[in-house]
């Protein structure tokens, strides 16, 4: 028994139950007065001294759990048979490790984003408590383990997206819930089919499937497995469960899109690694309709994503259809079912999340230092703040995939993927789509970074704080009254940001320590 | 169909026509008194039907009064002890029912219930 | 023969007693003879549990001096005892939950006959529950609808006196056919004993002799059960009788008189006629497709209410059907998810009832949808109980409805695929539908308001010290929830051996 593999769950968790808690408990003592007291810069201090405090405590606890070695832990039984079970293998490590990492950069960021959005307590708190559920899903032995975790995932992260509370905020949250929770349902009645039929619901490299039981009922059985794939594929943004992204990002905190988009759609590429590769078995899909169905649809979102993304005039709304798109590219990896593929997806898991979490908190301080949100606003931005538009930039080329960044690794693996994984038309089809989308993204990512640099013109952003949404484009009819402010956001900000942008190089210029873990993973389970 | 059975055991088809008169009285009648008498005719279809199953021709009640005869004398009591309790527990939902349909007669002066569904949804309770 | 076995017997006669002595004694005196009543019949219960879980056997128990084929006897097993237990803390948490909302709604010169009926249900519940004989099934069934019948018109208004005829019709409907089943059942018998029944149909069964009238029988007595506990098309009473009623009848209306009839049903099941014959005999079938048909019907009823409380009571028609739904798959794998069902809805039912109003309490006592906009903010803990009944009603981990779905879907799955089938996509349908209106509901309460649009409408704040008695009810409710959700092992075992004394 390795109880102790659990800390990095329990702790954050409790840590975010305390600071619920506390805040109940002191409105209740002086709310009735003034119920929505400010709260003052020492106790925010400490509030973030506290935060930072227990994620880098529970993230060094992920990182040693991951990296010490073979651990396993039975809880207890939930069912005969089906006991909460917890086991680190590779894929936990990979997913441990990064989302630890990206989610202390944007806990640090959030710092200085939240005291314009309120209520840090209530944030910081689930922001906690979704951190351990996370590191618990990434550390599930089982498919019932995972599925509970999973669902507590939506469950705990749905107020993030509430945040603000306003209408908008609480049907995009509504909306996240049903698409997951009915995706989720969906993995469920799957789970009881592969009960019936696998060996163990315990995840095994390759697969448990018993093939004399299947014998017989592999439509049945192929049809379950297609359920899960919808179903879970509901948190991975993937055709046609994927309207949740578009809506609860743009009216979530800057940070919690970072990390929903960044990181909690992820939660459903894992679920799907878990059902295919660690219970279904790769061999039991290959070749049959559900592989072909699965490839379709992936290569579906990647290019309406990328379309949807291009059309899109809202930053955060963009940047949530290219989540969805690129997310997509993963899955189309995984789809193809073969090694090569599958080490460029596990690739691009990392670099996506590292990406896109860059690229959202941008998207913040664009909000946090303009109050502006719609694309055709950010001319000439640039050079009021141009450190964060070169992170933005770098971290733009990087999802592009321009060599030598990190998106170019992961997709030169998923097109060779493709390729070789003798998937018929789908062999020249994917890396099509994969390259005519990575055009489309060059597309309505560049364009911002243009016309950020170089306006054509004399465009003057103003602190959010003087003007509302929107005014920039009035002050171009303005004289010139001196020196355009520094928009530069503060360092606290900045910081988290540039160390995300270098990473999604450095790791492309890099790569191969990953190249090498992914790889191990893929030849494991193929 | 054997219709000579159906002769021969006259008193059970009986019982059994009852019940479904009662039944259907209870179910489909809309007047609250009618479908307490259906309750009541239904109710004592089943009450024949046990007497008439624990009833030997030409046997006794099990009342010993000059000593006790062979068994072969007397009848099952236990049909009869069950039929009496089942009268009291009839007359016992009976007298609720028309209990029940002396408040609502007392509120809403009618007895179809319909009616006054009608009525509680007009009022809007 | 051990002091303990005698506690059954004891607990049904304490608390058939107790309701007499109740309508002599002035409210307060009555309320806590009832508590104290139910607290020492639980704690019988859970004595007896013990025991049978130690000896590993049923044992049976004589009342009065006459011997098998004549006397009346008890009949007490592992599931039994758990179902008693049970029921009394379901019961005990329901009754202190509503305690405020009886002081208003219930006249104060009237307040000790609330408890001769409670009482008398408890002691009906019982004897349900440990019966061995027929007959005295069918008379405390009668018992038990005109309890619950005082139940529902204690509160009087219009609505309750109208639910509760509707409620007497169709209950009335039901045990006239339960009763001609059990006079069929004594004709082709000559038993009334469940036990002796049994034998007498399995060589009735072997032999193939009153084939059709043996069919019949079963019918009746399902078809009649069935009604009682208002399966789905027999269900036009409930949203009445448990939206208007007091709190703690709705609450232990829904959690639990539905519930001991379909007990009786299962014992009809196992210790009358031997499930094999039922199985053989296709009724089955269409309990499996009243329950499928319930499932979406109740979810959809659900959904159009606007109503709170009605809302919550639809919602049971629809778990009601997932238990028949468990019955209908036919294997003892589905009985034992409907058992287990039968204990989870009722822990959540009540919850749900009791945190509803909690609810309303903050909103003005409107039970009216709209009205509830922010409650969770007024009232913290009912806000949290809710939410915690409804993610188990749509089988979210952790609670209790999520492993009921999950025995239900094993079940499912190794049946016939003629059932798999509709089964579970009766189960995914009727979760999505679940989600869809307690999701909504909770969205609802959780909604932020103006605080002036608040003090407009005089919505009061609902604290923990206000309403102690119904928040450490809520506090129970939502414990013995989430024990049911995490530590389903042990119960579901429990549950396993209990049916396997059972036959």
């Amino acid at each position: 028994m390795d109880a102790w593999i659990l800390l990095p769950v329990i702790l954050p968790v409790l840590a975010g139950v305390i600071l619920l808690l506390s805040l109940a408990f002191e409105k209740r003592k002086n709310g009735r007065e003034q119920p929505d007291r400010e709260p003052d810069e020492a106790r925010l201090r400490s509030l973030h001294r506290y935060v930072i405090a227990v994620l880098a405590v529970s993230g060094v606890l992920a990182l040693a759990v991951s990296f010490s070695g073979e651990h396993s832990v039975t809880l207890f039984e939930l069912l005969k048979g089906i006991p909460v079970y917890f086991h680190v293998d590779d894929i936990s490590r990979l997913f441990a490790a990064a989302i630890s990492v990206v989610w202390l950069a944007v806990a640090f960021y959030s710092f200085v984003y939240m005291k314009h959005e309120g209520k840090e307590q209530r944030f910081y708190g689930f922001y906690l408590i979704v951190y351990g559920v996370l590191m618990a899903l990434s550390f599930s032995g089982n498919l019932v383990t995972m599925y509970l975790f999973y669902e507590v995932t939506t469950l705990t992260s749905m107020p993030l997206v509430l945040h603000n509370g306003s209408r908008e905020a609480i049907m995009a949250a509504l909306k996240y819930l049903f698409y997951s929770m009915c995706g989720a349902y969906l993995g469920l009645f799957g789970i009881f089919f592969l009960y019936k039929y696998c060996d163990t619901l315990t995840f095994t490299a390759g697969g448990t499937l018993n093939l004399e039981l299947a014998q017989g009922n592999v439509t049945i059985l192929l049809i379950a497995v297609f359920g899960m794939l919808v179903g879970f594929g509901a948190k991975a943004g993937m055709l046609p469960l994927h309207a949740w992204l578009p809506a609860a990002h743009p009216v979530a905190p800057s940070p919690a899109s970072a990390v929903l988009s960044g990181v909690i759609a992820k939660a459903g590429v894992l679920a799907i690694i878990r059902v295919v590769f660690y219970v279904v078995g790769p061999d039991f899909l290959r070749g049959t309709w559900v592989q072909t169905a699965w490839m379709t649809l992936t290569l579906l979102t990647v290019f309406m994503g990328s379309m949807m993304a291009f059309r899109e005039p809202v930053f955060k709304k963009r940047l949530a259809y290219s989540t969805v798109s690129q997310v997509s590219y993963i899955l189309f990896g995984l789809s193809v079912l073969s090694p090569v593929g599958m080490t460029g997806a596990l690739l691009h898991v990392v670099f996506h999340m590292v990406i896109k979490c860059a690229l959202f908190l941008t998207a913040g301080i664009f909000i946090f230092q303009c109050g502006e949100t719609r694309v055709e606003q950010f001319r000439g931005i640039g050079k009021q703040m141009p450190k964060t538009f070169w992170c933005y930039t770098f971290a733009s080329l990087a999802l592009i995939g321009i060599p030598p960044a990190s998106g170019f690794i992961s997709k030169w693996y998923l097109a060779q993927g493709a390729l070789e994984a003798g998937v018929g038309v789908f062999g020249i089809v994917g890396p099509a789509v994969l390259l005519v989308s990575a055009l489309l993204t060059a597309g309505y990512l560049l364009p911002i970074t243009t016309s950020g640099f170089f306006p054509g013109g004399i465009v003057k952003h103003g602190k959010a704080e003087e003007h509302g949404t929107g005014a920039a484009v009035d002050r171009n009819e303005q004289k010139d009254d001196g020196k355009a402010a520094n928009l530069e956001p503060p360092l606290a900000m900045l910081l988290p940001l540039a160390v995300l942008a270098a990473l999604a190089i450095l790791l492309g210029l890099f790569p191969n320590p990953l190249i090498g873990f992914a790889g191990k993973i893929a030849a494991s389970v193929m | 169909m054997n219709f000579a059975n159906l002769a021969n055991n006259y008193e059970e088809a009986v019982a059994m026509l009852l019940f479904v008169i009662g039944f259907s009285n209870l179910l489909l009648q809309k007047n609250l008194i009618r479908k307490i008498i259906g309750l009541n005719i239904m109710d004592t279809a089943v009450y024949l039907f046990l007497a008439l199953k624990g009833y030997i021709a030409g046997r006794k009640a099990p009342i010993v009064v000059d000593g006790v005869q062979s068994v072969k004398a007397y009848v099952n009591p236990i049909p009869s002890g069950l039929v009496l309790t089942g009268i009291v527990v009839s007359v016992s939902v009976s007298a609720l029912m028309l209990a029940l349909t002396i408040r609502l007669y007392r509120r809403y002066h009618t007895l179809d219930l319909d009616e006054i569904t009608t009525r509680l949804k007009k009022e809007g309770l | 023969m051990e002091f303990v076995q005698n506690f059954p017997f004891f607990s049904i006669l304490l608390s058939l007693f107790s309701g007499p002595l109740c309508s002599v004694i002035g409210g307060k005196a009555a309320r806590r003879v009832n508590l104290a009543v139910i607290t020492v019949v639980g704690a019988m219960s859970a004595a007896v549990l013990s025991f049978t879980i130690c000896s590993g056997e049923a044992y049976v128990y004589l009342m009065g001096h006459f011997p098998a084929p004549w006397g009346n006897e008890i009949r007490v097993g592992v599931l039994e005892a758990l179902m008693a237990l049970f029921f009394c803390v379901v019961m005990f948490l329901s009754m202190v939950g509503g305690s405020l909302e009886r002081a208003l709604e219930i006249e104060a010169e009237k307040e000790n006959l609330y408890y001769v009926m409670v009482n008398l249900l408890l002691s009906s519940l019982l004897a349900l529950i440990y019966t061995n004989d027929l007959f005295t099934a069918y008379v405390f069934v009668e018992i038990n609808t005109i309890s619950a019948c005082g139940l529902i018109m204690i509160r009087q208004n219009g609505r309750t006196i109208e639910a509760a005829t509707r409620y007497m019709i169709m209950s009335l409907l039901g045990s006239g056919l339960l009763l001609l089943g059990i006079c069929f059942l004594y004709d082709l018998t000559g038993h009334l004993l469940m036990s002796n029944i049994k034998e007498q149909v399995q060589i009735l069964h072997g032999t193939g002799d009153y084939h059709i009238p043996l069919l019949v029988t079963v019918s009746l007595m399902s078809v009649g059960i069935a009604i009682k506990s208002a399966l789905y098309p027999f269900h036009a009473w409930l949203p009445d009788a448990y939206g208007y009623s007091t709190l703690s009848s709705a609450a232990i209306l829904s959690s639990l008189v539905s519930k001991g009839y379909i007990f009786l049903l299962v014992k009809i099941f196992y210790r009358v006629i031997g499930f094999d014959i039922v199985r053989d005999s296709k009724i089955v079938n269409i309990l499996f497709a009243f329950g499928v048909v319930g499932m979406i019907m109740g979810s959809v009823s659900a959904i159009k209410e606007g109503n709170i409380r009605r809302m919550i009571a639809y919602s049971s028609v629809a778990q009601i059907g997932y238990i028949y739904m468990g019955f209908g798959i036919g294997t003892t794998a589905g009985v034992i998810a409907s058992l287990y069902h039968i204990l989870s809805h009722a822990a959540t039912k009540s919850l749900l009832f009791v945190a509803a109003s909690g609810i309303t309490d903050a909103s003005g006592d409107s039970t009216s949808f709209f009205d509830l906009t922010g409650a969770g903010y007024r009232n913290k803990l009912a806000g949290v109980a809710f939410t915690v009944g409804s993610l188990s009603m749509v089988g979210f981990p952790m609670f209790s409805g999520f492993i009921s779905k999950l025995l239900f879907a094993q079940a499912a799955v190794d049946s016939a695929y003629y059932k798999m089938l509709p089964a579970l996509i009766a189960l995914a349908l009727s979760t999505i539908l679940n989600a869809v209106y307690f999701m909504k509901t909770v969205i609802r309460i959780y909604t932020p308001v103006d605080r002036e649009e608040v003090q407009r409408r005089g919505f009061r704040k609902v604290t923990f010290v206000d309403q102690k008695a119904k928040s450490a009810a809520l506090v129970c409710f939502i414990v013995l929830n989430m024990a049911l959700g995490l530590c389903s092992e042990p119960v579901v075992r429990l549950l396993r051996e209990g049916l396997s004394l059972f036959a």
